[in-house]
């Protein structure tokens, strides 16, 4: 029996707010210019930016004659005419880009699709002409593309070994077990592909600059291209009051804004750059390919005994970047003996960044595909051998978890998915000339928070405007500050507008690390709770609210909050203010922090011709547990977004590389494949109601990240269930099941 | 991508010494200057053009080389038409002409004389929402919403066109255009909501 897909419009369970339409659905609907580059700029000049066409090397000559003699070109910037920029450092060092490459800061050639030219000119067909006609010669030197390519040195850091856990014997306990798994796994290069590219449009009025682009984090903007630009961050304004997708590439600044606003400065012009989709491979950062070592141990009766994650990650040669998913698989399982390690490879690539769950969706795919290979090897359900291994703590430190459902999560989604009609054994299934099979895993995501400030602006007419420079990406979260406001003040959400995404509007935390609704809703609670002290305690209405104003002789009532976690301090608001992103909580009176996860159980079905190997889905079911739920509509769509996701993780996307030359091959929507509507079955989502009321005031856990992790991991392990064949190196393609038997 | 290859080349920027190597084509830094007379045949035309957009009558003196969507997102100032991939691939910048789904970035504003445009700006009747772009918001069809214009229009063709009568069917026509939020289902939901009303 197929379970009847939830509707779109859930009915709202125990602890979950109205699923209210979002907020701004008509103007999304209408085509209302929302975007960074949809804003209006005065007279804008188009910049084109040109790109290096060599991983290593160095420009021996750069000839613009010919583009420069194109009617419309006003100005072509190479190494050798680039405005000048102060060199800032990466974010992770403490200063604001993602890459601490300089683009034409020298003739020197560091990674494929680097910035060699700009071209500026009156329209975008000008542009891209003239920038057809430069002509440049590299002397060329063989990069180191990835692991394995001469040259490419593993390293690992201080900060990484520092984060390596470790618990009891692994070694000795791994030996003596009397089951074990060893396997490695590895991911691809992967690229956020957002539909909405990167762009940059900045413009002057004497010393003060506004920059629309699309950005996960409008304060770090502002002061990061204050900082590569030598002036005031109180001369920039950072506008973009929607962001057309991100995740995670628009979160923290590359070096092409400074660049545009520096053009802009130079020209006395203001200046209109969108990125094309082929640079924005190597423009933007990007999952890096990562490689895994699992080793398992377990008694016979199905207790972990032994667990060891060791990981790979690339990066640059310039910085090191690393996810470091060994935090999140170290302490999902009870188990008493834990080694874990991770290192990096530095390559001729450009910088990688977060992308959706950066450390779960690789290093839990990886674990939760030997769990798999491990259950089978006890002969054992899955669902069954993570429930023996359930915990409610920390198997490295003891900390307790502060809620944790997925055993909950499991059996909802056992029961809608009809679990109980898998057969254990591989191969046992067919319906015509399909083989298929049934697959599970967890998925899981820390909740995370930042400080946060807010402003809420009240009315005679009891009108509520909260201003918050937090960020929609599509998460919903206009929604959520509009619906957390009205519920605190007791009001209509109609009465509620909420303006966001303008460094106009009080800093709010990076639209990352699914921190949003927790961190910016929390301070929109704060200081909404300080407009109803303002007003005796509760929002009066209708005419006591008239004469509450006449009391106070004014027409507008104004307050400001600033909201920080548990466990960081005033340092973190000022953090803040600096677009820098201050720090989790810390340790609280020097107990180990509780551990603070959304869960969810993630099913999958998959279909394999039997004899062209077509891998099709055609159903997943996903349970989720995340605390509060502010709007379960906008919820539920984060969730079957992220399954979706994981679905195109596990059998579509890999940006591919030219190991030799270092350079990607498909850096195009054509041959970069993201699900489309075919691709995608049936989708189930259950919410599974979940109250905690330690993580933070509102009781929420961050959710846009749950769940895309896990489910490249269960339609793995069905793919093992209906072939008998484990593909340990993502994505599952046709071609890796060939020798199958027919 | 040069553009136009029938124009003699010189070759001589090819030659160099054994470790210097040329970049192939594209915004890559294609090798190669065009010489200096080529410039002139190359240089831009334009052309006069006359059109309906949005049941309006437009008269525009277009750069040949201008695509619709960049006219939609520049001198029209119509920017709800979206720039995805510029390349045909990913359905964002769908429009109608002449009552059918073309990609505005594959079409030259000078090839449009006497042809009918409407973008997501002229869907609705005044305030009313015309009935997919209801069934959008009804169902969730979007999160972040940049390609919702692409999708809306794409999908009162696709009912048009006779292509929604089966969710296999919806899926199969509206899998030109990507939503990297993922709102698949969410979209055939509002295209099934919708179809009876087109």
């Amino acid at each position: 029996m197929m379970a009847e897909a939830t509707p779109p419009v859930p009915e709202p369970g125990e602890n979950m707010g109205k699923p209210l339409p979002r907020y701004e659905a008509r103007a999304k609907v209408t085509g209302e210019p929302l975007y960074a580059d949809d804003l209006q700029l005065p007279n804008p000049a188009i910049a084109l930016f040109v790109t290096s066409g060599i991983a290593r090397g160095r420009i021996l000559q750069i000839d613009t004659a010919a583009a420069d003699a194109l009617p419309g070109v006003l100005k072509i910037y190479t190494h050798l005419n680039a405005p000048r920029r102060e060199v800032t450092k990466h974010y992770t060092e403490g200063g604001y880009v993602s890459d601490s490459a300089v683009p034409l800061g020298g003739p020197d050639i560091v990674n494929d699709g680097q910035i060699v030219a700009v071209v500026v000119a009156e329209d975008f067909a000008t542009a891209r002409d003239a920038a057809h006609r430069i002509a440049i010669r590299y002397e060329e030197r063989s990069p180191s593309a990835t692991f394995g390519s001469a040259g490419a040195a593993t390293i690992q850091p201080d900060a990484l070994a520092a984060k390596s856990k470790k618990a009891g014997d692994f070694a000795g306990a791994y030996a003596a077990a009397p089951v074990k798994i060893d396997a490695e796994y590895s991911t691809p290069t992967m690229h956020h592909n957002p539909i909405e590219l990167f762009s940059t449009a900045a413009a002057w009025n004497g010393e003060r600059l506004t920059v629309h682009e699309p950005s996960q984090f409008v304060w770090q903007l502002k002061n990061g291209v204050a900082s590569a630009l030598g002036i005031d961050p109180e001369n920039v304004e950072v506008r973009d009051p929607f962001v057309g997708g991100a995740f995670g590439s628009k979160g923290m600044m590359t070096q092409r804004s400074p660049l545009i606003a520096a053009i802009a400065r130079d020209l006395r012009r203001p200046i209109r750059n969108v990125v094309l989709r082929d640079q924005g491979f190597t423009l933007a950062t990007y999952r890096a390919e990562t490689r895994h070592r699992l080793q398992l141990g377990a008694t016979r009766d199905g207790k972990l005994t032994a667990l060891s994650h060791e990981g790979w990650e690339v990066t640059s040669r310039q910085d090191d970047y690393s996810v470091a998913g060994i935090e999140a698989t170290t302490e999902m399982y009870a188990c008493p003996n834990i080694a874990s390690k991770v290192s990096l490879v530095k390559a001729d690539r450009n910088t990688p960044g977060f992308m959706r769950s950066p450390p779960e969706t690789p290093y839990m795919y990886a674990l939760e595909a030997a769990m798999d290979e491990m259950a089978a090897a006890l002969a054992m359900d899955p669902v069954e051998f993570r429930r023996i291994n359930d915990t409610k703590v920390s198997p490295v430190t003891g900390a307790p978890y502060t809620s944790r459902s997925l055993m909950e999560c499991y059996d909802r989604a056992a029961a809608t998915f009809g679990w109980n009609r898998r057969k254990a054994e591989p191969m046992a299934t067919r319906e015509g000339d399909w083989l298929i099979g049934y697959g599970c895993a967890t998925a899981c995501y820390p909740t995370s928070m930042m400080a946060a400030t807010a402003r809420a602006i009240l009315t005679p007419s009891g009108r509520v405007e909260i201003q918050i420079a937090a960020h929609d990406v599509g998460t919903g979260a206009y929604t959520a500050m509009q619906q957390i406001a009205a519920r605190e003040l007791g009001v209509d959400p109609r009465m509620v507008s909420v303006r966001m995404g303008d460094t106009a509007y009080p800093p709010g935390p990076v639209a990352g690390g699914s921190m949003t609704t927790a961190s910016a809703g929390s301070a929109v609670k704060l200081v909404c709770d300080k407009l109803k002290q303002r007003l005796g305690g509760a929002l009066p209405s209708g005419r006591e609210l008239e004469q509450a104003f006449d009391r106070l002789g004014t027409r507008r009532i104004e307050e400001y909050a600033e909201w920080t976690p548990p466990g960081q301090g005033k340092e973190a608001v000022q953090a803040l203010y600096k677009g820098q992103m201050g720090g989790g909580g810390g340790a609280e009176g020097g107990k180990p922090k509780p551990l603070m996860y959304a869960f969810g159980a993630e099913f999958a079905e998959v279909r394999i011709h039997r004899l062209t190997r077509e891998i099709r889905v055609p159903r997943l079911t996903g349970a989720f547990a995340g605390g509060h739920i502010v709007n379960p509509r906008t919820a539920r769509s984060q969730y079957l977004g992220g399954m979706i996701w994981g679905l195109g993780q596990a059998l579509l996307e890999q940006t591919e590389l030219d190991e030799l030359r270092g350079r990607y091959i498909n850096d195009n929507l054509a041959e970069y494949l993201v699900a489309v509507n075919a691709d995608v079955p049936e989708v189930d989502i259950i919410m599974v109601p979940e109250v905690d009321s330690q993580v933070n005031p509102l009781g929420v856990k961050g959710i846009g990240e749950l769940a895309n992790v896990g489910t490249a991991a269960a339609i793995a392990n069905a793919v093992y269930n209906a072939t008998g064949k484990r593909i340990r190196d993502l994505p599952v393609t046709m071609d890796k099941l060939l020798d199958v038997p027919a | 991508m040069t553009q136009n290859t029938s124009l003699p080349i010189s070759r001589r920027g090819f030659i160099g010494g054994g470790a210097v190597a040329i970049s192939a084509a594209g915004l890559n830094a294609r090798a190669e200057a065009a010489p200096a007379s080529a410039v002139d045949q190359n240089a831009p035309h334009r052309a006069n053009v006359r059109f309906t957009l949005n049941g309006r009558s437009r008269e525009l003196t277009a750069d040949t080389r201008l695509t619709l969507l960049d006219a939609l997102r520049g001198p029209l100032a119509l920017p709800g038409t979206k720039k995805g991939c510029d390349h045909g691939q990913c359905g964002a910048c769908t429009v109608h002409i002449d009552g059918s789904r073309h990609l505005a970035c594959f079409t030259l504003v000078a090839g449009l004389e006497g042809r009918e445009v409407t973008t997501i700006e002229g869907l609705a009747e005044g305030d009313k929402l015309h009935p997919m772009q209801q069934a959008f918001i009804d169902n969730d069809a979007f999160q972040c919403g940049y390609c919702t214009p692409g999708q809306i229009m794409s999908a009162v063709a696709c009912v048009k066109e006779g292509h929604a009568r089966t969710d296999t069917e919806i899926r199969e026509y509206m899998s030109g255009n990507i939503c990297r939020c993922s709102a698949y289902p969410n979209i055939v939901a509002a295209v099934k909501q919708a179809r009876g009303k087109i």
